[in-house]
């Protein structure tokens, strides 16, 4: 700054103030670029269309830094940027596919749960032939899920977010998180297994 | 999915935890509960194993997904934009 020659009064306010956009957008670049990716990963699995990810990306990203100023430094950056991310899906893409919102019977009874429980038992064999299944063939398993079952399996087992961050992304109840997860999960190991049944990998008499 | 021997805790209970317990969010009475029960009941500990193997599976297969080139750029250049449009 001194090279340009002024004395410190000299510099006027909108300079001064320029210069703190410039410093809050260097800030913003440094700590936001480490989840370009995951950000990118998760507007992808919501829109399900490389074009509409980036876009989704690039306008979330624009709204985070007018509201920089607001986030609390020390606390959980990508969770911010998620619920941001995930906010803006909803207002602009979801209205656009007209996707069904799945809020009715979103809520799992203890005995539900259970019943979900008793029915799970996977062998660690029939996981292992699962597991042979390339990853395009897991990602299009993730993307056939109803929305909101998505977007839970999604911030928990892809982006390990907890029930209550995931909770605070989706702005839901953490107990309608756990019944998303559940459905979610439940619905996409029985895609798994069928495509790992069509693929050979698991004999088809054993899934009966 | 038991192994016929009774438990202090029944299997179907423990199956209900299981995706608590590996999320590491079931409260550490009941995990302690589903570690005692998963050394004494072999096709728990197996259904464990397999659901542990498929989550780590799942997770993976984040790692394809690439970001488009010039992505960064584009935005991080119409962040500096809106700053000298003001």
């Amino acid at each position: 700054m001194s090279s340009i020659g002024l004395e410190p009064s000299a510099v006027g306010s909108a300079a001064m103030s320029t210069e703190i956009k410039q410093d809050a957008a260097a800030r913003f670049e440094r700590d936001v670029a480490p989840f370009l990716q995951s950000l990118y990963g998760g507007a992808l699995r919501m829109t399900r269309n490389p074009t509409d990810a980036e876009d989704l990306v690039q306008e979330a990203l624009l709204k985070a830094f007018a509201a920089f100023g607001s986030f609390t430094e020390g606390t959980n950056l990508k969770a911010w940027l998620f619920r941001i991310l995930t906010n803006t899906y909803i207002n602009q893409y979801r209205k656009k596919q007209r996707a069904p919102l799945q809020t009715s019977a979103d809520e799992l009874t203890d005995s539900q749960l259970n019943e979900a429980g008793e029915n799970l038992g996977m062998r660690s064999a029939e996981a292992e032939a699962m597991a042979k299944l390339a990853d395009g063939e897991i990602v299009d398993a993730l993307a056939a899920l109803p929305d909101d079952f998505r977007m839970a399996v999604y911030l928990v087992d892809i982006e390990g977010f907890s029930y209550k961050e995931a909770a605070e992304i989706m702005d839901t109840p953490v107990g309608t998180v756990m019944s998303r997860l559940s459905r979610g999960r439940k619905q996409l190991r029985e895609l798994l297994r069928e495509y790992a049944t069509e693929r050979g990998f698991i004999p088809s008499e054993v899934t009966a | 999915m038991s192994c016929g021997h009774p438990h202090a805790v029944a299997c179907v209970q423990i199956h209900s935890w299981m995706w608590i317990y590996l999320d590491d969010e079931l409260e550490p009475e009941s995990a302690h509960e589903v570690v005692h029960h998963l050394e004494e009941c072999p096709p728990c500990a197996d259904a464990f194993s397999a659901e542990i193997i498929i989550r780590t599976r799942i997770r993976q297969s984040r790692e394809t997904v690439q970001t488009p080139e010039g992505l960064y750029t584009r935005i991080f250049t119409q962040i500096q934009q809106t700053i000298s449009d003001e």
